[in-house]
């Protein structure tokens, strides 16, 4: 069964409720998906990228001195070590790759942290594609070198000033956008959206899971107790999931960001403080008030600060396959101290609420093996932490 | 071949009026505005005013949070309309108000999906037919998703609407017009809300076969700002929908409501003059 062929929905959720303007370009991605997208030569092209270019497979490193400290034994994915410093890559060629196939020239994007604004921009100078990415005012303020790097990739970025400035915003205005321009490529960042958006962008990253399964089982010689990523759009999660959902011993855990604490109301955390409905194309759960408007989000970490989460999560809480927890900014915000400290790793804030969440429930996973998606590296965040350090030292 | 649904369509004002100008050849107006910009004091005032100017049908528009199909003017609309504290519930109570004090024209709900959603579509729909609405447009829910809306609109005797774009190809149009009652609503131009339509050959041709194909009336919209537009417009539909320059025309006007009922009058009756 090819990943096209699943359809649009997953359980109750998904779906493909986008403007008849989209229906075409739509259902033109999901024929080449489903035709280019699954043949051998794009497939060995994909793979040839991804290895000789991206830096794929990326290493499974034991983390010993955290092991230590937390008292299970934790393994970390390390997507950061990917070309431009986040798992948003292996989507991003992949579908700027299949967008080349099928004769598209111009490739818009959103982003959020920047990482995956960064990651097309590559992967458009790379294929010879033109550029656009929409990045929220207050993003591109936070996640500054990320904005330099995609210029300085030939991108064009424009800002959104409107709403809340961050990547739900982006994420309205790149889809206008593509509404008036439906002859581009548009380039997703996160498995959500309208189909076949969340099984394209869940199809790309799966290599992460794939690879994951791969090496604990030759470092450690048997499959992980726990599984743990952290959730914005759900990309990265969905991706290392796939490679271990199908065992059923393995607790998967996706991590949502907790903001302010979840009382405060300040927060992303969907599962948590939302109700499904739909947004940006698809059926899932969203923070929203009682008369469906979209509630403002919070987050220390620009690539969770997002108020829907992939639908094929919905599904794999519905199922009760994986649940979803919460680490709020300062347990990220300590934990992305301790890896640097304890293994010299400076992971992404988005990645250090899984490492937070780990960290923080050290007691209930004694002695148990752990992996983490690390997916990112907090190269980008450092203007920010330090200005959040200057903020409390006051 | 009548359905169940259709016979319970048989009274609703939006199917009526389009009928009427089928049979009589003619052509019509439906202008756009937002629920709650300015307050709903004014839209209850610029309802009436349409109304007595002679509006075919108006498109009431829900202010959303996220609307992803409305470009810049109608955004602004939006943000507006919410600051104001613009809901579902405030604008339904408009709605009565105004039927009862012998509002006719009838009335197009413009909602993206999740508002309506938000307690359950088919609950909502009942709720938007007995405050005197006639049809739903959800520019989020299209032909594949439209069985959702189809079956509320049945059960509340309400038009489900659905789009054609240039975009469509025969298939979609022939379906969505088969789909759609009152009238089937036609971008006219690949893009969103505002800004402007050339009615070129190329978008005449477009038009003639969405009319060619759909079962339903036509309605276009998007981009439409002057009574030569409207004129370029209504050669081969039925309606002409204005929204974002009427939408613009009212904010300019200030808050009070009588200004903007007289501002509306105005504007409505200078578009009319495209129709002749
Ligand atoms: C490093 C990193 N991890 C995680 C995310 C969150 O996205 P997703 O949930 O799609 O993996 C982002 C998004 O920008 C990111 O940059």
């Amino acid at each position: 069964m090819t990943d096209g062929a699943r359809g649009p929905w997953f359980g109750e959720y998904g779906g493909a409720f986008a403007p008849e303007t989209l229906m075409a370009s739509l259902a033109e991605l999901e024929q080449a998906w489903c035709s280019v997208g699954q043949s051998a030569e794009f497939g060995a092209e994909l793979a040839g990228l991804l290895r000789d270019y991206a830096g794929r497979p990326t290493p499974m490193t034991h983390a010993r001195r955290l092991s230590r400290e937390v008292g299970c034994e934790v393994w970390l994915k390390r997507e950061d070590l990917l070309h431009t410093g986040a798992h948003k890559l292996n989507n991003a060629l992949g579908q700027a790759l299949l967008a080349k196939q099928m004769g598209k020239t111009r490739i818009l994007a959103e982003t959020g942290a920047g990482q995956h604004g960064v990651a097309t921009a590559t992967a458009c100078a790379l294929l010879g594609l033109e550029c656009v990415i929409y990045m929220g005012s207050v993003d591109a303020a936070r996640q500054r070198p990320n904005l330099l790097r995609m210029e300085l990739l030939g991108a064009r970025v424009e800002l959104v000033e409107h709403g809340q400035q961050t990547l739900k915003d982006a994420i309205n205005e790149a889809l206008r956008a593509w509404v008036s321009d439906p002859e581009a490529h548009y380039l997703l960042g996160s498995a959500l959206g309208p189909h076949p958006f969340p099984a394209l962008v869940a199809g790309f990253q799966q290599v992460i899971g794939q690879e994951a399964r791969q090496q604990i089982l030759a470092q450690a010689g048997e499959l992980p107790d726990t599984v743990v990523a952290c959730v914005g759009g759900g990309s990265n999660a969905i991706g290392i999931f796939r490679g271990f959902v199908d065992d059923e011993g393995v607790e998967l855990v996706g991590v949502e960001a907790g903001g302010a604490g979840i009382a405060s109301g300040q927060h992303a955390a969907r599962f948590q403080g939302g109700v499904p409905g739909v947004l940006h194309g698809c059926r899932t759960w969203l923070l929203q008030d009682g008369d469906g408007q979209i509630l403002p989000t919070h987050s220390v970490s620009a690539g969770l600060d997002y108020p829907a989460v992939g639908p094929e999560h919905a599904e794999l809480l519905a199922l009760g396959r994986a649940k979803y927890d919460t680490c709020d900014d300062d347990v990220a915000l300590s934990a992305f101290d301790s890896l640097a400290r304890l293994e010299g790793i400076i992971p992404a804030l988005e990645s250090s609420h899984a490492l937070g969440w780990v960290i923080e429930h050290g007691a209930e996973l004694q002695g148990r093996r752990v992996v983490i998606n690390l997916s990112g590296r907090g190269d980008k965040d450092l203007d920010s932490v330090f200005a959040l350090r200057g903020k409390e030292g006051q | 071949m009548t359905s169940q649904s259709d016979n319970s369509l048989a009274d609703n004002r939006l199917v009526c009026a389009t009928r009427v100008l089928r049979d009589q050849c003619a052509r019509g107006i439906a202008p756009y505005i937002t629920a709650g910009d300015g307050g709903l004091a004014c839209t209850l005032e610029v309802l009436h005013a349409l109304d007595r100017g002679g509006a075919h049908c108006v498109e009431l528009g829900l202010p959303f949070s996220d609307p992803i199909a409305d470009g810049p003017v109608l955004q602004a609309a939006s943000t507006r309309a919410l600051a104001a504290g613009t809901s579902l519930t405030g604008t339904l109570e408009m709605l009565r108000a105004f039927r009862q004090a012998g509002g006719r024209v009838p009335i197009a709900l413009m909602s993206y999906a999740n508002p309506l959603m938000r307690h359950g579509l088919s609950e909502t729909a009942l709720r938007v037919a007995q405050a005197g609405a006639d049809a739903l447009i959800v520019p989020d829910i299209p032909l594949e998703e439209g069985a959702l809306l189809e079956q509320a609109c049945a059960e509340a005797a309400l038009c489900p609407i659905f789009f054609a774009a240039p975009t469509s190809n025969d298939d979609r149009i022939i379906q969505a017009g088969a789909r759609s009652r009152g009238f089937l609503y036609v971008v006219g131009r690949v893009g969103v809300t505002g800004g402007g339509t050339t009615f070129d050959s190329e978008t005449q041709t477009f038009l003639a076969r969405a009319r060619a194909l759909s079962a339903a009336p036509i309605a276009v919209g998007f981009g439409i700002a002057t009574a030569a537009d409207v004129r370029a417009a209504v050669e081969h539909a039925d309606l002409a929908i204005v929204g974002t320059a009427l939408v613009r025309h009212l904010h300019a006007c200030g808050s009070n409501p009588g200004e903007r009922a007289a501002a509306a009058s105005a504007f409505l009756a200078e578009l009319q003059t495209g129709l002749s």
